[in-house]
């Protein structure tokens, strides 16, 4: 069942477009990858459909309500209690530490202190960072903070995770150990990924992978124009 | 490294660094003005022979009377305290983007002495042409402001010059101050070329600065004893002495309050953060703890103002208790009282420029502090935090400690008024007087029958603490921290655009 | 995979232990998952030319109500064998050689541009998938060491070769474009 909907979506920023008529769909529990070289909209395409962005044009559904005409405070709720949303770094508040980044979105929710707090050290132990749960940011390497912002991503068990290139600052192993547990834990939980990327060997975590061409999604994968390569095969 | 390449690098910046260099210039300008206001003000020649008397050339009281004169030089010294909390505050805008600047400088080869020759030519020169600003607009003032009226009295010493060895002293001296301060500031950046690249978890500031606040309010209330032990002694103090006493015992404890906020900052984080239920609260609390001097950079004009406006408040108790003291012996005040509130009413308003300056300088801070987070604040506002939260979280971070500060800066400008100035007092002593008018009782033979010795009580009019004055000042300064707040926010909206988030 | 030395390979498992035939093969099939299964014609026929050359020798017999089992035990010259193939450095990439490449050079030459760039998005989509396979059992929470150490060699391999058909197919494009326009 489609649950997240993208629908010829147009976003410019300035003269230049970054989306030029874009058409996704993501199933439930279904893990997508979006890649294509830099620059070819990525990144937009993921703010625009975790409500991030909104769209100059075409339209974002959620369940089958448009989401792209909700105020920003409407769509603040909805990424903090059915999204989930994953960077490639620099996403952690510095001055907190990891077990209170990742109990940040259940106190947003309203959840006590305590309540947070064990399962905040409940999904940093799923992550396999058990161990910094008292730890600053600072004072963590880079893929133990990554695994702190998949807890964070998790801990509302949204329905959806947004991942822009989640593991582009890693060395190999950690990115996988953020992928792997990323995946598997998402599978469990029956919770779609949308994960951004520009390297085969991440996309292929995906079920599916979707190629972005200058804003357009690029059926052919050839890398060209439509009329170079006389339109789709 | 060649001239010319130190200035390219010095003006490499953005427009938020000219905007530093030309504040910095500015404060510079304005500290020389107060400095050069009091070393005019001291120049004015006592009449030789008589300590006591009056330079008659001047139209106002405070210039007239030779006992009134160091009063009036120190009050404008202390004028220059805020100008260089503001000017420290400049000196940070732009700060960490120009720590990444000269990082990059640095990794691309440049000694740590080289980066710290850029910084203080940097400073310097802007110190140094402000300064040269404010000579020249002392000395075209000078000129300007030399209208005697029709009986050939002046409004302002314009006729005296402080000696030139004492003015170069100043315009340089400045300048060099600043340069050094930012070369001190930059200590970090020069050290390691990556700025800071792992923060370890420090100590938590110490209440040392507490001993400061200390120092001066003793320094304070020595003044007093010091001067008539030297009287007793029937030696004239070292004349260094009574403005080592006042500077020195006002910097340390103006550097000890807003050190202190440092201290105040990260207990009352970690007491929030111990109570804090919701996220906003938690956010201050940790931000906090974690980075207590931001307290003490943001507030430190506003804190020098508080001072100095609290010392006014009691100065004005005081002037309102002597009053008080004349009026209940009796004694003919003369308009003096009436002199010395309106003469308070003038620094008054300078305690508001005071103010305004420091809440320029407190926008200037927070702005600072919200853009260099922005990335955190976009990611956060992503993952679904509402900007209200986060406006919370700012609003909580600025004033918990800003209570507390502003209180203990208040009770200690409070304090040090009273440690120079005390009690106004009468009385105490014996008086002879002779009521038979001159002849009876200038001839030794009737002066002992008309004379009579009469014990005068001794008065004591303690001054009132000038609470709604305080509050006035407290209250002023909080809307002042709340209006910065809001237009903090203002800048948070642009801080948390998604654009933030692209990588690198 | 081809350029692996079996008869290096059956030295090492030897060295932990003399096995005959039927166990070297297991033991080469367990420790080695993903590799192509050995076959038995070809343990033998290379344990019989170890033993001609003397790094292996036969340590007796053994008959378990089947047919009569040789076991096999590494001699001193075999070890001394296996010390030099273990701290030989392979030369990297000595030729450079590979189907997906000379399909490339072949397709341009015999055929058109068009037909190398039908094949290389094929081959890609090929790839693509056999990487999500392999993938997939990393994230499976029961992998076990050995297999991941397997798989992350074969993904490492997928992912070069992936980069180079993506380069290839933008350069064949490039070219295209530069051609007709």
């Amino acid at each position: 069942m489609t649950e997240l909907q993208a629908r010829a979506v147009v976003k410019a920023y300035g003269p230049t477009p970054a989306l030029r008529g874009v058409t996704l769909d993501v199933a439930e529990g279904e893990i997508i990858a979006v890649t294509g070289p830099s620059g070819c909209g990525k990144s937009t395409l993921l703010h625009c459909l975790a409500g991030i962005l909104r769209p100059d044009a075409g339209e974002i559904t959620w369940r089958g309500q448009r989401i792209d005409t909700w105020s920003e405070a409407a769509r603040s709720r909805l990424r903090r209690t059915e999204f989930g949303v994953l960077f490639q770094f620099g996403q952690l508040v510095a001055e907190l530490t990891a077990a209170e980044n990742v109990a940040l979105p259940l106190l947003l929710a309203g959840t006590g202190r305590r309540e947070a707090r064990t399962a905040a050290l409940t999904w940093l132990e799923r992550l396999g960072v058990a161990e910094v749960a008292d730890a600053r940011p600072g004072e963590m390497s880079g893929g133990q903070q990554q695994r702190c912002a998949t807890a964070r991503a998790l801990v509302t068990e949204p329905r959806v995770i947004f991942a822009d290139e989640p593991t582009g600052a890693l060395d190999t192993l950690a990115g996988e150990q953020v992928l792997t547990r990323l995946v598997r834990l998402a599978r469990e939980q029956g919770t779609a990924v949308v994960l951004v990327t520009h390297e085969p060997r991440i996309a292929a975590y995906a079920d599916r992978e979707v190629v972005l061409r200058d804003g357009a999604v690029d059926h052919t994968g050839l890398g060209l124009d439509a009329s170079l390569a006389g339109g789709p095969r | 490294m060649r001239p010319a390449t130190l200035a390219r690098l010095a003006v490499a910046g953005t427009r938020t660094d000219t905007a530093r260099v030309v504040l910095t210039g500015f404060s510079a300008a304005l500290a020389t003005l107060a400095v050069l206001a009091a070393l005019t003000v001291l120049a004015i020649p006592e009449v030789p022979g008589d300590a006591w008397a009056q330079a008659e050339q001047y139209r106002n009281n405070l210039l007239r009377e030779p006992g009134l004169r160091g009063g009036t030089a120190f009050a404008l010294l202390l004028l220059t305290i805020p100008v260089l909390a503001l000017a420290g505050q400049c000196a940070r805008l732009g700060a960490p983007a120009r720590d990444r600047r000269l990082a990059a400088v640095r990794l691309a080869g440049a000694t740590p002495g080289q980066v710290t020759g850029i910084v203080v030519a940097e400073t310097g020169v802007a110190g140094l042409l402000g300064a040269l600003a404010g000579l020249a607009a002392y000395l075209g003032g000078r000129d300007l402001l030399h209208r005697p009226d029709e009986r050939g009295l002046l409004p302002l010493p314009t006729d005296v010059l402080p000696p030139a060895g004492a003015v170069a002293a100043v315009v340089l001296g400045l300048p060099v101050v600043a340069a050094v301060a930012s070369a001190l500031l930059l200590r970090r950046v020069t050290a390691t070329p990556f700025g800071v690249v792992r923060r370890v978890r420090r100590r938590g500031p110490r209440p040392w600065p507490g001993l400061l606040i200390g120092l001066g309010l003793a320094a304070f209330a020595a003044f007093r004893p010091v001067g008539l032990w030297f009287e007793r002694q029937q030696i004239e103090p070292p004349p260094w002495l009574p403005p080592v006493l006042l500077v020195g015992g006002g910097l340390a404890a103006m550097i000890g309050v807003v050190a202190g906020t440092g201290w105040i900052s990260y207990a009352t984080g970690r007491l929030l953060h111990r109570y804090a239920r919701r996220p906003a609260a938690l956010l201050a609390a940790r931000r906090l703890a974690a980075d207590p001097w931001a307290g003490s950079r943001t507030f430190a004009a506003l804190l020098a103002a508080m001072l100095f406006g609290a010392g006014a408040a009691g100065l004005r108790a005081y002037f309102t208790a002597q009053d008080e003291l004349y009026r209940r012996i009796g004694a003919e005040s003369a308009g003096g009282g009436d002199f010395y509130l309106d003469t308070m009413d003038l620094v008054d308003l300078a305690v508001v420029v005071a103010m305004v300056i420091a809440a320029g300088g407190l926008v200037v801070a927070l702005v600072e502090g919200i853009t260099a987070r922005r990335r955190t604040y976009a990611a956060l506002v992503a993952t679904g935090v509402p900007r209200a939260t986060l406006g919370r979280a700012i609003a909580w971070q600025s004033l918990v400690p800003a209570v507390p500060a502003v209180a203990v800066a208040l009770t200690v400008g409070l304090l040090l008024a009273r440690g120079v100035f005390g009690s106004p007092t009468a009385g105490g002593y014996t008086m002879t007087s002779c009521d038979a008018g001159g002849t009876l009782c200038t001839d030794p033979a009737t002066e002992a029958r008309y004379t009579r010795t009469e014990w005068v009580p001794r008065v004591i009019v303690p001054p009132d603490v000038p609470l709604e004055q305080l509050a006035l000042l407290g209250a002023g300064a909080l809307a002042a921290v709340l209006v910065t707040v809001a237009v903090g926010l203002l800048f948070l909206r642009a801080g948390t655009a998604v654009e933030e988030l692209r990588t690198t | 995979m081809a350029g692996v030395s079996t008869p290096h390979v059956l030295l090492g498992l030897l060295a932990t232990g003399t096995k005959h035939g039927y166990e070297l093969k297991r033991a080469h099939d367990a420790r080695l998952p993903r590799a192509r299964p050995l076959a038995f014609g070809q343990v033998y026929a290379t344990l019989g030319r170890l033993q001609r050359d003397g790094l292996v020798a036969a340590a007796g017999q053994e008959r378990e109500g089947g047919p009569e089992r040789t076991a096999y035990a590494l001699t001193g010259d075999g070890r001394a064998a296996l010390d030099r193939w273990l701290s030989e450095v392979e030369p990297p990439m000595p030729y450079v050689a590979g189907t997906l490449f000379a399909k490339v050079v072949v397709a341009l030459l015999a055929a058109d541009v068009d037909r190398a760039r039908a094949w290389l998005i094929a081959q890609r989509r090929a790839h693509t998938e056999r990487l999500r396979e392999l993938t997939a059992v990393k994230t499976s929470p029961t992998a076990a060491l050995d297999e991941l150490v397997a798989v992350d060699f074969a993904i490492a391999h997928l992912d070069a070769d992936l980069r180079w058909l993506h380069t290839t197919l933008d350069r064949v494009a490039d070219w295209h474009r530069e051609v007709h326009s």
